[in-house]
Protein backbone atom coordinates (compact mmCIF):
# COMPACT_ATOMS: atom_id res chain seq x y z
CA UNK A 1 0.00 0.00 0.00
CA UNK A 2 1.20 3.80 -0.88
CA UNK A 3 1.92 6.21 2.02
CA UNK A 4 -0.80 8.78 2.11
CA UNK A 5 0.13 12.58 0.51
CA UNK A 6 -2.34 13.71 3.10
CA UNK A 7 -3.86 12.78 6.37
CA UNK A 8 -6.00 14.51 8.25
CA UNK A 9 -6.52 13.73 12.36
CA UNK A 10 -7.82 15.94 15.39
CA UNK A 11 -5.16 18.49 16.18
CA UNK A 12 -4.06 18.43 20.00
CA UNK A 13 -5.46 22.19 21.32
CA UNK A 14 -3.11 24.88 20.28
CA UNK A 15 -0.39 25.70 17.74
CA UNK A 16 -0.36 23.38 14.25
CA UNK A 17 2.77 21.52 13.40
CA UNK A 18 5.10 24.56 13.07
CA UNK A 19 7.77 22.69 10.52
CA UNK A 20 4.56 21.60 8.08
CA UNK A 21 3.03 24.63 8.49
CA UNK A 22 6.37 26.90 7.59
CA UNK A 23 6.83 24.50 4.79
CA UNK A 24 3.54 25.08 3.21
CA UNK A 25 3.77 28.98 4.05
CA UNK A 26 7.20 28.93 2.14
CA UNK A 27 5.84 26.86 -0.51
CA UNK A 28 3.16 29.43 -1.52
CA UNK A 29 5.46 32.43 -1.51
CA UNK A 30 4.62 33.27 -5.27
CA UNK A 31 0.86 33.65 -3.77
CA UNK A 32 1.65 36.29 -1.71
CA UNK A 33 3.62 38.15 -4.39
CA UNK A 34 0.85 37.44 -6.89
CA UNK A 35 -1.77 38.64 -4.41
CA UNK A 36 -0.04 42.10 -3.75
CA UNK A 37 0.79 42.54 -7.26
CA UNK A 38 -2.70 42.12 -8.41
CA UNK A 39 -4.06 44.47 -5.59
CA UNK A 40 -1.89 46.88 -6.84
CA UNK A 41 -2.98 46.76 -9.84
CA UNK A 42 -6.31 46.55 -9.07
CA UNK A 43 -6.00 49.99 -7.23
CA UNK A 44 -4.38 51.70 -9.80
CA UNK A 45 -0.86 51.92 -8.25
CA UNK A 46 0.89 50.25 -11.81
CA UNK A 47 -0.15 54.08 -13.93
CA UNK A 48 1.74 56.84 -13.51
CA UNK A 49 -1.60 58.88 -12.15
CA UNK A 50 -1.53 56.01 -9.40
CA UNK A 51 2.24 56.16 -8.46
CA UNK A 52 1.80 59.90 -8.63
CA UNK A 53 -1.61 59.76 -5.93
CA UNK A 54 0.04 57.45 -3.62
CA UNK A 55 2.83 59.67 -3.15
CA UNK A 56 1.05 62.83 -3.32
CA UNK A 57 -1.33 61.44 -0.59
CA UNK A 58 1.02 61.37 2.25
CA UNK A 59 2.38 64.83 0.88
CA UNK A 60 -0.26 66.80 1.24
CA UNK A 61 -0.97 65.26 4.55
CA UNK A 62 2.26 66.19 6.08
CA UNK A 63 1.80 69.67 4.24
CA UNK A 64 -1.73 69.73 6.28
CA UNK A 65 0.09 69.12 9.63
CA UNK A 66 2.89 71.73 9.00
CA UNK A 67 0.00 73.81 8.62
CA UNK A 68 -1.30 72.83 12.00
CA UNK A 69 2.14 72.93 13.46
CA UNK A 70 2.86 76.08 12.45
CA UNK A 71 -0.56 77.81 13.48
CA UNK A 72 -0.22 76.25 16.88
CA UNK A 73 3.06 76.76 18.06
CA UNK A 74 3.69 79.97 16.14
CA UNK A 75 7.05 79.18 14.35
CA UNK A 76 8.65 76.04 12.96
CA UNK A 77 11.37 75.28 10.85
CA UNK A 78 13.03 72.89 7.96
CA UNK A 79 14.20 70.42 10.90
CA UNK A 80 10.58 69.98 12.04
CA UNK A 81 9.01 69.50 8.43
CA UNK A 82 11.44 66.61 7.92
CA UNK A 83 10.59 65.37 11.23
CA UNK A 84 6.50 65.05 10.53
CA UNK A 85 7.14 63.85 7.09
CA UNK A 86 9.47 61.03 8.17
CA UNK A 87 7.76 59.48 10.90
CA UNK A 88 4.29 59.96 9.20
CA UNK A 89 5.44 58.16 6.16
CA UNK A 90 6.69 55.32 8.13
CA UNK A 91 2.91 55.49 10.78
CA UNK A 92 1.15 55.18 7.44
CA UNK A 93 3.32 52.14 6.66
CA UNK A 94 1.90 50.45 10.31
CA UNK A 95 -1.57 52.37 9.65
CA UNK A 96 -1.88 50.66 6.37
CA UNK A 97 -0.72 47.34 7.23
CA UNK A 98 -3.47 47.69 10.06
CA UNK A 99 -6.37 48.52 7.41
CA UNK A 100 -5.14 46.25 4.53
CA UNK A 101 -4.78 43.35 7.57
CA UNK A 102 -8.05 43.93 9.40
CA UNK A 103 -10.39 42.44 6.85
CA UNK A 104 -8.20 40.28 4.79
CA UNK A 105 -9.31 37.18 6.54
CA UNK A 106 -13.18 37.84 6.14
CA UNK A 107 -12.64 39.50 2.79
CA UNK A 108 -10.99 36.24 1.36
CA UNK A 109 -14.08 34.30 2.98
CA UNK A 110 -14.57 32.07 -0.65
CA UNK A 111 -10.94 31.01 -0.70
CA UNK A 112 -11.25 30.04 2.74
CA UNK A 113 -14.27 28.21 2.60
CA UNK A 114 -13.06 26.50 -0.97
CA UNK A 115 -9.03 25.52 -0.50
CA UNK A 116 -6.83 24.63 2.53
CA UNK A 117 -4.13 26.92 2.78
CA UNK A 118 -1.72 28.72 5.76
CA UNK A 119 -4.37 31.39 6.40
CA UNK A 120 -1.47 34.04 7.99
CA UNK A 121 -0.98 34.14 4.10
CA UNK A 122 -3.88 37.00 3.99
CA UNK A 123 -2.57 39.16 6.60
CA UNK A 124 0.94 38.74 5.08
CA UNK A 125 0.32 39.89 1.97
CA UNK A 126 -2.00 42.97 3.19
CA UNK A 127 1.73 43.86 4.98
CA UNK A 128 3.50 42.90 1.58
CA UNK A 129 1.28 45.89 0.15
CA UNK A 130 1.27 48.51 2.63
CA UNK A 131 5.49 48.24 2.34
CA UNK A 132 5.03 48.82 -1.38
CA UNK A 133 2.69 51.48 -1.07
CA UNK A 134 5.63 52.72 1.81
CA UNK A 135 8.68 52.30 -0.71
CA UNK A 136 8.03 55.53 -3.30
CA UNK A 137 7.56 57.70 -0.29
CA UNK A 138 10.88 56.84 1.32
CA UNK A 139 12.07 58.12 -2.08
CA UNK A 140 10.71 61.26 -1.80
CA UNK A 141 11.21 61.74 1.53
CA UNK A 142 14.92 60.99 0.71
CA UNK A 143 14.50 64.01 -2.01
CA UNK A 144 13.10 66.18 0.40
CA UNK A 145 15.99 65.87 2.50
CA UNK A 146 18.73 66.78 -0.24
CA UNK A 147 16.24 69.38 -1.14
CA UNK A 148 16.35 71.08 2.49
CA UNK A 149 20.27 70.23 2.90
CA UNK A 150 20.06 67.87 5.93
CA UNK A 151 23.59 66.51 6.52
CA UNK A 152 24.19 63.12 5.61
CA UNK A 153 25.81 60.55 8.20
CA UNK A 154 27.26 57.32 8.48
CA UNK A 155 24.34 56.70 11.57
CA UNK A 156 21.43 57.24 9.38
CA UNK A 157 22.56 53.40 8.48
CA UNK A 158 20.13 52.68 11.34
CA UNK A 159 17.33 52.98 9.97
CA UNK A 160 17.44 49.95 8.13
CA UNK A 161 17.60 47.89 11.58
CA UNK A 162 14.47 50.43 12.36
CA UNK A 163 12.80 49.84 9.39
CA UNK A 164 13.09 45.80 10.14
CA UNK A 165 11.68 46.68 13.37
CA UNK A 166 8.91 48.47 11.92
CA UNK A 167 7.75 45.62 10.08
CA UNK A 168 8.00 43.33 12.50
CA UNK A 169 5.33 45.57 14.87
CA UNK A 170 3.18 46.03 11.69
CA UNK A 171 3.06 42.19 10.95
CA UNK A 172 2.30 41.48 14.25
CA UNK A 173 -0.30 43.73 14.45
CA UNK A 174 -1.77 42.57 10.67
CA UNK A 175 -2.27 39.41 11.96
CA UNK A 176 -3.59 40.07 15.51
CA UNK A 177 -6.13 42.18 14.09
CA UNK A 178 -7.30 40.00 11.32
CA UNK A 179 -7.94 37.31 13.83
CA UNK A 180 -9.80 39.43 16.13
CA UNK A 181 -12.06 40.69 13.13
CA UNK A 182 -13.58 36.99 12.63
CA UNK A 183 -15.01 37.01 16.12
CA UNK A 184 -15.56 41.07 16.25
CA UNK A 185 -16.75 42.40 12.63
CA UNK A 186 -16.98 46.07 14.02
CA UNK A 187 -13.21 46.36 15.40
CA UNK A 188 -12.66 47.63 11.46
CA UNK A 189 -14.86 50.44 12.27
CA UNK A 190 -13.39 51.31 15.36
CA UNK A 191 -10.34 51.32 13.55
CA UNK A 192 -9.55 54.90 12.32
CA UNK A 193 -10.04 56.01 15.77
CA UNK A 194 -7.40 53.72 16.84
CA UNK A 195 -5.21 54.81 14.73
CA UNK A 196 -5.83 58.48 14.91
CA UNK A 197 -5.39 58.04 18.59
CA UNK A 198 -2.12 55.83 17.99
CA UNK A 199 -1.31 59.41 15.97
CA UNK A 200 -1.34 61.47 18.36
CA UNK A 201 0.52 59.78 20.72
CA UNK A 202 3.42 58.90 18.40
CA UNK A 203 5.87 61.71 18.27
CA UNK A 204 4.94 62.85 15.23
CA UNK A 205 3.29 66.22 15.40
CA UNK A 206 5.90 67.21 18.30
CA UNK A 207 9.61 65.53 18.87
CA UNK A 208 10.22 62.93 21.65
CA UNK A 209 12.48 65.38 23.58
CA UNK A 210 9.57 68.71 23.37
CA UNK A 211 7.27 66.19 25.73
CA UNK A 212 6.59 67.49 28.86
CA UNK A 213 8.39 65.05 31.83
CA UNK A 214 5.32 64.29 33.47
CA UNK A 215 3.84 62.84 30.03
CA UNK A 216 7.05 60.91 29.44
CA UNK A 217 4.71 57.20 30.50
CA UNK A 218 3.40 57.46 27.60
CA UNK A 219 6.25 55.87 25.73
CA UNK A 220 5.72 53.05 27.62
CA UNK A 221 2.60 52.06 26.22
CA UNK A 222 2.73 53.72 23.10
CA UNK A 223 5.33 50.50 20.92
CA UNK A 224 5.03 52.91 17.72
CA UNK A 225 6.64 55.97 20.35
CA UNK A 226 10.41 54.60 20.74
CA UNK A 227 10.25 53.36 16.93
CA UNK A 228 9.77 56.53 15.09
CA UNK A 229 11.83 58.50 17.37
CA UNK A 230 14.47 56.41 16.38
CA UNK A 231 13.13 56.50 13.06
CA UNK A 232 13.13 60.31 13.06
CA UNK A 233 16.96 60.27 15.03
CA UNK A 234 18.21 58.16 12.40
CA UNK A 235 16.85 59.35 9.17
CA UNK A 236 16.11 63.23 9.69
CA UNK A 237 19.45 64.02 12.33
CA UNK A 238 21.71 61.41 11.13
CA UNK A 239 22.35 60.29 15.09
CA UNK A 240 22.28 57.26 16.16
CA UNK A 241 19.28 56.22 18.04
CA UNK A 242 18.98 55.35 22.20
CA UNK A 243 19.54 51.95 22.52
CA UNK A 244 16.86 51.49 25.11
CA UNK A 245 14.47 52.74 22.34
CA UNK A 246 15.64 50.37 19.77
CA UNK A 247 15.39 47.81 22.49
CA UNK A 248 11.82 48.49 23.74
CA UNK A 249 10.86 48.73 19.88
CA UNK A 250 12.01 45.56 19.32
CA UNK A 251 10.73 44.09 22.47
CA UNK A 252 7.37 45.21 21.57
CA UNK A 253 7.31 44.04 17.89
CA UNK A 254 8.55 40.64 18.87
CA UNK A 255 6.09 40.55 21.71
CA UNK A 256 3.11 41.14 19.68
CA UNK A 257 4.32 39.05 16.81
CA UNK A 258 4.60 36.20 19.27
CA UNK A 259 1.46 36.61 20.65
CA UNK A 260 -0.79 37.67 17.82
CA UNK A 261 0.60 34.51 15.83
CA UNK A 262 0.37 32.59 18.28
CA UNK A 263 -3.42 33.23 18.83
CA UNK A 264 -3.93 33.37 14.90
CA UNK A 265 -2.48 30.01 14.36
CA UNK A 266 -4.53 28.41 17.07
CA UNK A 267 -7.42 29.63 15.74
CA UNK A 268 -6.94 29.56 12.13
CA UNK A 269 -8.45 26.10 11.82
CA UNK A 270 -12.09 27.38 12.70
CA UNK A 271 -12.03 30.27 10.44
CA UNK A 272 -13.69 28.04 7.70
CA UNK A 273 -17.02 27.60 10.26
CA UNK A 274 -16.79 31.12 11.59
CA UNK A 275 -17.17 32.99 8.34
CA UNK B 1 -0.96 19.35 -5.64
CA UNK B 2 -2.51 18.79 -9.06
CA UNK B 3 -0.16 16.57 -11.12
CA UNK B 4 -0.86 15.91 -15.16
CA UNK B 5 -1.55 12.42 -15.25
CA UNK B 6 -2.51 9.95 -12.96
CA UNK B 7 -0.68 7.20 -12.16
CA UNK B 8 -2.92 5.27 -9.91
CA UNK B 9 -4.62 1.81 -10.90
CA UNK B 10 -8.95 1.25 -10.55
CA UNK B 11 -9.65 -0.24 -7.15
CA UNK B 12 -6.68 1.40 -5.40
CA UNK B 13 -8.05 3.36 -2.60
CA UNK B 14 -7.87 7.38 -3.26
CA UNK B 15 -9.36 8.79 0.11
CA UNK B 16 -10.15 6.72 3.39
CA UNK B 17 -12.01 7.87 6.01
CA UNK B 18 -11.95 6.04 9.47
CA UNK B 19 -14.46 6.88 12.76
CA UNK B 20 -15.07 10.86 10.92
CA UNK B 21 -16.38 12.68 14.09
CA UNK B 22 -16.71 16.84 13.35
CA UNK B 23 -17.97 18.98 15.78
CA UNK B 24 -17.58 22.73 15.64
CA UNK B 25 -18.66 26.07 17.50
CA UNK B 26 -19.92 28.46 15.14
CA UNK B 27 -21.70 32.01 16.19
CA UNK B 28 -25.36 32.15 16.07
CA UNK B 29 -24.65 35.73 14.22
CA UNK B 30 -24.16 36.06 10.68
CA UNK B 31 -21.73 39.39 11.88
CA UNK B 32 -20.77 38.67 15.34
CA UNK B 33 -19.72 42.55 16.68
CA UNK B 34 -18.28 43.00 19.87
CA UNK B 35 -21.21 45.85 20.04
CA UNK B 36 -23.68 42.91 20.22
CA UNK B 37 -21.20 40.84 22.93
CA UNK B 38 -21.16 43.75 25.00
CA UNK B 39 -24.75 44.20 25.29
CA UNK B 40 -25.68 40.80 25.94
CA UNK B 41 -22.85 40.73 28.76
CA UNK B 42 -25.59 40.99 31.31
CA UNK B 43 -28.11 39.16 29.92
CA UNK B 44 -25.68 36.17 29.93
CA UNK B 45 -27.27 35.56 26.06
CA UNK B 46 -25.65 32.53 24.21
CA UNK B 47 -23.05 33.77 21.23
CA UNK B 48 -22.49 30.55 19.75
CA UNK B 49 -23.45 27.06 19.92
CA UNK B 50 -22.31 23.60 18.68
CA UNK B 51 -22.93 21.69 15.89
CA UNK B 52 -22.46 18.25 15.57
CA UNK B 53 -21.49 17.91 11.36
CA UNK B 54 -20.49 14.12 11.12
CA UNK B 55 -20.71 11.21 13.57
CA UNK B 56 -18.67 7.75 13.07
CA UNK B 57 -18.58 7.97 9.06
CA UNK B 58 -16.72 5.61 7.66
CA UNK B 59 -16.03 5.38 3.96
CA UNK B 60 -13.33 4.79 1.16
CA UNK B 61 -13.10 6.27 -2.16
CA UNK B 62 -11.17 3.61 -4.97
CA UNK B 63 -9.91 5.22 -8.22
CA UNK B 64 -11.63 4.76 -10.99
CA UNK B 65 -15.07 5.03 -8.67
CA UNK B 66 -17.30 8.19 -9.10
CA UNK B 67 -19.12 8.28 -5.71
CA UNK B 68 -22.42 10.49 -5.30
CA UNK B 69 -23.15 11.89 -1.72
CA UNK B 70 -26.72 12.36 -1.24
CA UNK B 71 -28.77 13.70 2.08
CA UNK B 72 -31.14 16.24 2.89
CA UNK B 73 -29.61 19.88 3.89
CA UNK B 74 -28.05 19.88 6.90
CA UNK B 75 -27.25 16.47 6.41
CA UNK B 76 -23.28 16.89 6.71
CA UNK B 77 -22.13 16.69 2.99
CA UNK B 78 -20.23 19.93 2.39
CA UNK B 79 -18.75 19.28 6.03
CA UNK B 80 -17.55 15.90 4.74
CA UNK B 81 -16.27 17.55 1.50
CA UNK B 82 -14.21 19.77 3.34
CA UNK B 83 -12.70 17.68 5.64
CA UNK B 84 -11.73 15.48 3.43
CA UNK B 85 -10.35 18.41 1.12
CA UNK B 86 -8.36 19.33 4.37
CA UNK B 87 -9.87 22.70 4.82
CA UNK B 88 -11.46 21.88 7.87
CA UNK B 89 -9.65 19.71 10.55
CA UNK B 90 -11.64 17.02 12.15
CA UNK B 91 -12.80 16.19 15.79
CA UNK B 92 -12.24 12.78 15.68
CA UNK B 93 -10.94 9.73 13.61
CA UNK B 94 -8.85 10.08 10.84
CA UNK B 95 -8.60 10.95 6.88
CA UNK B 96 -5.91 9.60 4.88
CA UNK B 97 -5.87 10.85 0.99
CA UNK B 98 -3.65 8.78 -1.71
CA UNK B 99 -3.09 11.35 -4.10
CA UNK B 100 -3.84 15.33 -5.37
CA UNK B 101 -7.41 16.52 -4.81
CA UNK B 102 -8.96 18.97 -6.51
CA UNK B 103 -12.46 21.00 -4.72
CA UNK B 104 -15.14 22.84 -6.30
CA UNK B 105 -16.76 23.55 -3.24
CA UNK B 106 -20.42 25.33 -2.95
CA UNK B 107 -18.81 28.44 -3.57
CA UNK B 108 -16.35 28.38 -6.66
CA UNK B 109 -13.41 29.82 -7.05
CA UNK B 110 -12.89 33.87 -7.48
CA UNK B 111 -12.06 35.46 -3.78
CA UNK B 112 -11.73 38.86 -5.00
CA UNK B 113 -14.90 39.95 -7.02
CA UNK B 114 -13.27 42.83 -8.84
CA UNK B 115 -10.10 41.37 -9.66
CA UNK B 116 -10.41 39.57 -13.42
CA UNK B 117 -10.80 36.19 -13.92
CA UNK B 118 -7.57 35.79 -14.86
CA UNK B 119 -6.09 37.49 -11.56
CA UNK B 120 -8.42 34.73 -9.69
CA UNK B 121 -7.32 31.76 -11.25
CA UNK B 122 -3.81 32.33 -10.99
CA UNK B 123 -4.47 33.35 -7.00
CA UNK B 124 -6.89 30.88 -6.59
CA UNK B 125 -4.32 27.98 -8.08
CA UNK B 126 -1.44 29.71 -5.87
CA UNK B 127 -3.45 29.15 -3.02
CA UNK B 128 -4.42 25.46 -3.56
CA UNK B 129 -0.42 25.54 -3.90
CA UNK B 130 0.52 24.82 -7.49
CA UNK B 131 3.45 27.09 -9.02
CA UNK B 132 2.95 29.50 -11.67
CA UNK B 133 4.35 26.86 -14.50
CA UNK B 134 1.40 24.87 -13.76
CA UNK B 135 -1.40 27.00 -13.74
CA UNK B 136 0.29 29.31 -17.37
CA UNK B 137 0.48 25.67 -19.17
CA UNK B 138 -3.57 24.78 -17.75
CA UNK B 139 -4.45 27.89 -18.40
CA UNK B 140 -5.27 28.42 -21.92
CA UNK B 141 -7.58 25.03 -21.64
CA UNK B 142 -9.03 26.26 -18.91
CA UNK B 143 -10.19 29.57 -20.50
CA UNK B 144 -11.39 27.31 -23.62
CA UNK B 145 -13.20 25.32 -21.83
CA UNK B 146 -14.95 27.81 -20.04
CA UNK B 147 -16.09 29.95 -23.21
CA UNK B 148 -15.51 32.92 -21.43
CA UNK B 149 -14.01 34.40 -24.16
CA UNK B 150 -12.15 37.85 -23.22
CA UNK B 151 -14.68 38.64 -20.18
CA UNK B 152 -11.71 36.43 -18.95
CA UNK B 153 -9.87 39.63 -18.18
CA UNK B 154 -13.21 41.19 -17.06
CA UNK B 155 -13.80 41.74 -13.28
CA UNK B 156 -15.58 38.94 -11.57
CA UNK B 157 -18.66 40.84 -10.43
CA UNK B 158 -19.35 41.25 -13.61
CA UNK B 159 -19.87 37.42 -14.30
CA UNK B 160 -23.19 36.30 -14.37
CA UNK B 161 -24.07 33.01 -11.82
CA UNK B 162 -23.99 30.72 -15.03
CA UNK B 163 -20.35 32.21 -16.06
CA UNK B 164 -19.14 32.43 -12.20
CA UNK B 165 -19.81 28.46 -11.96
CA UNK B 166 -18.22 27.56 -15.84
CA UNK B 167 -15.46 29.37 -14.74
CA UNK B 168 -15.22 27.20 -11.55
CA UNK B 169 -15.58 23.76 -12.97
CA UNK B 170 -13.10 24.46 -15.60
CA UNK B 171 -10.19 25.15 -13.05
CA UNK B 172 -11.43 22.25 -10.89
CA UNK B 173 -11.65 19.88 -13.98
CA UNK B 174 -8.72 21.14 -16.25
CA UNK B 175 -5.94 20.40 -13.84
CA UNK B 176 -6.32 17.11 -13.52
CA UNK B 177 -6.17 16.37 -9.75
CA UNK B 178 -6.07 12.56 -8.87
CA UNK B 179 -9.15 13.58 -6.81
CA UNK B 180 -12.20 15.61 -7.92
CA UNK B 181 -14.44 16.99 -5.22
CA UNK B 182 -17.77 18.84 -6.98
CA UNK B 183 -19.98 19.96 -4.20
CA UNK B 184 -23.24 21.34 -5.54
CA UNK B 185 -21.84 23.19 -9.05
CA UNK B 186 -23.08 20.71 -11.49
CA UNK B 187 -26.38 22.13 -11.55
CA UNK B 188 -25.52 25.43 -12.56
CA UNK B 189 -24.72 26.92 -16.06
CA UNK B 190 -27.11 26.16 -18.94
CA UNK B 191 -27.89 22.66 -20.21
CA UNK B 192 -24.95 22.87 -23.18
CA UNK B 193 -22.05 23.57 -20.40
CA UNK B 194 -23.83 20.90 -18.45
CA UNK B 195 -23.50 18.43 -21.01
CA UNK B 196 -20.34 19.69 -21.30
CA UNK B 197 -19.28 18.99 -17.61
CA UNK B 198 -20.63 15.96 -17.56
CA UNK B 199 -18.66 14.87 -20.00
CA UNK B 200 -15.67 15.84 -18.94
CA UNK B 201 -16.36 13.92 -15.15
CA UNK B 202 -16.87 10.63 -17.22
CA UNK B 203 -13.62 11.31 -19.02
CA UNK B 204 -11.69 11.70 -15.77
CA UNK B 205 -13.78 8.60 -14.46
CA UNK B 206 -12.59 6.23 -17.70
CA UNK B 207 -9.11 7.93 -17.02
CA UNK B 208 -9.12 5.93 -13.50
CA UNK B 209 -9.53 9.28 -11.17
CA UNK B 210 -11.82 9.66 -8.00
CA UNK B 211 -14.32 11.62 -7.98
CA UNK B 212 -16.98 12.29 -5.49
CA UNK B 213 -19.73 14.72 -6.51
CA UNK B 214 -22.24 15.89 -3.84
CA UNK B 215 -25.62 16.88 -5.88
CA UNK B 216 -29.39 16.97 -4.95
CA UNK B 217 -29.69 15.71 -9.01
CA UNK B 218 -30.68 12.33 -8.19
CA UNK B 219 -30.47 12.10 -12.35
CA UNK B 220 -27.39 12.94 -13.23
CA UNK B 221 -26.31 11.08 -9.86
CA UNK B 222 -27.56 8.17 -11.11
CA UNK B 223 -26.29 8.17 -14.98
CA UNK B 224 -22.31 9.20 -14.13
CA UNK B 225 -21.81 7.62 -10.50
CA UNK B 226 -20.91 4.20 -10.01
CA UNK B 227 -21.31 4.32 -6.49
CA UNK B 228 -23.66 6.52 -3.87
CA UNK B 229 -23.41 7.48 -0.23
CA UNK B 230 -26.17 8.96 1.85
CA UNK B 231 -26.20 10.75 4.47
CA UNK B 232 -28.48 12.05 7.24
CA UNK B 233 -27.85 14.14 9.83
CA UNK B 234 -24.12 12.93 9.98
CA UNK B 235 -24.32 9.64 9.97
CA UNK B 236 -23.61 7.16 7.13
CA UNK B 237 -27.34 5.78 6.05
CA UNK B 238 -26.47 3.47 3.56
CA UNK B 239 -23.72 3.19 0.85
CA UNK B 240 -23.16 0.58 -2.47
CA UNK B 241 -25.30 0.86 -6.04
CA UNK B 242 -26.39 3.83 -6.71
CA UNK B 243 -29.80 2.26 -8.08
CA UNK B 244 -30.78 1.07 -4.96
CA UNK B 245 -29.59 3.65 -2.32
CA UNK B 246 -31.24 6.37 -4.56
CA UNK B 247 -34.44 4.62 -4.33
CA UNK B 248 -33.98 3.94 -0.86
CA UNK B 249 -33.32 8.02 -0.41
CA UNK B 250 -36.38 8.94 -2.51
CA UNK B 251 -38.82 6.63 -0.12
CA UNK B 252 -37.43 8.20 2.80
CA UNK B 253 -38.12 11.28 1.20
CA UNK B 254 -41.68 10.79 0.86
CA UNK B 255 -42.34 9.22 4.27
CA UNK B 256 -40.23 12.06 5.15
CA UNK B 257 -42.80 14.62 3.42
CA UNK B 258 -46.15 13.14 4.87
CA UNK B 259 -44.39 13.88 8.25
CA UNK B 260 -44.36 17.19 6.98
CA UNK B 261 -40.72 18.00 6.66
CA UNK B 262 -40.09 20.53 4.43
CA UNK B 263 -37.88 19.42 1.73
CA UNK B 264 -37.07 20.16 -2.10
CA UNK B 265 -35.68 17.79 -4.63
Amino acid sequence: MNTPTQVYEPFRAGLPPLRKYWKSLWSRRTFISEYSRSELREQHFDSAFGQLWLVLNPLLLSAVYFLLIVIISGSSDSTRYAHLTATLFLFYLVANSLTGGVKSITAGQRLILNTAFPRIMLPVSAVVIAIFKFLPTLAVFLAIRTVLGLPLTWEMFWTIPVLLITMLLALGLAVTISCINVYFRDIASFLPYMTRTLLYLSPILYEASDLKPELRTLELFNPLFPILDSWSRALVHGQAPLTSHLLIGLGWAIGIFLIGTYFFLSREREFAVRL
Amino acid sequence: MPSVSSSHKTNEVAVSVRGLGLTYTTAIDRRPTLKARVKSLGRGGKQTRVIRALDEVNLDVEYGQVLGIIGTNGAGKSSLMRVISGILPPTQGRIEVYGSVSTLLALGVGFNPSMSGRDNVYLGGLAAGMSRDEIDSHFEEIAEFSELGEAIDAPMRTYSSGMYARLAFSVAATVRPDILIVDEALSTGDAKFKEKSLNRIKELRSDDRALILVSHAMATLEDVCNDVAWLHKGKLIQRGDPKTVITAYREFLQVGKSAAIDEDV
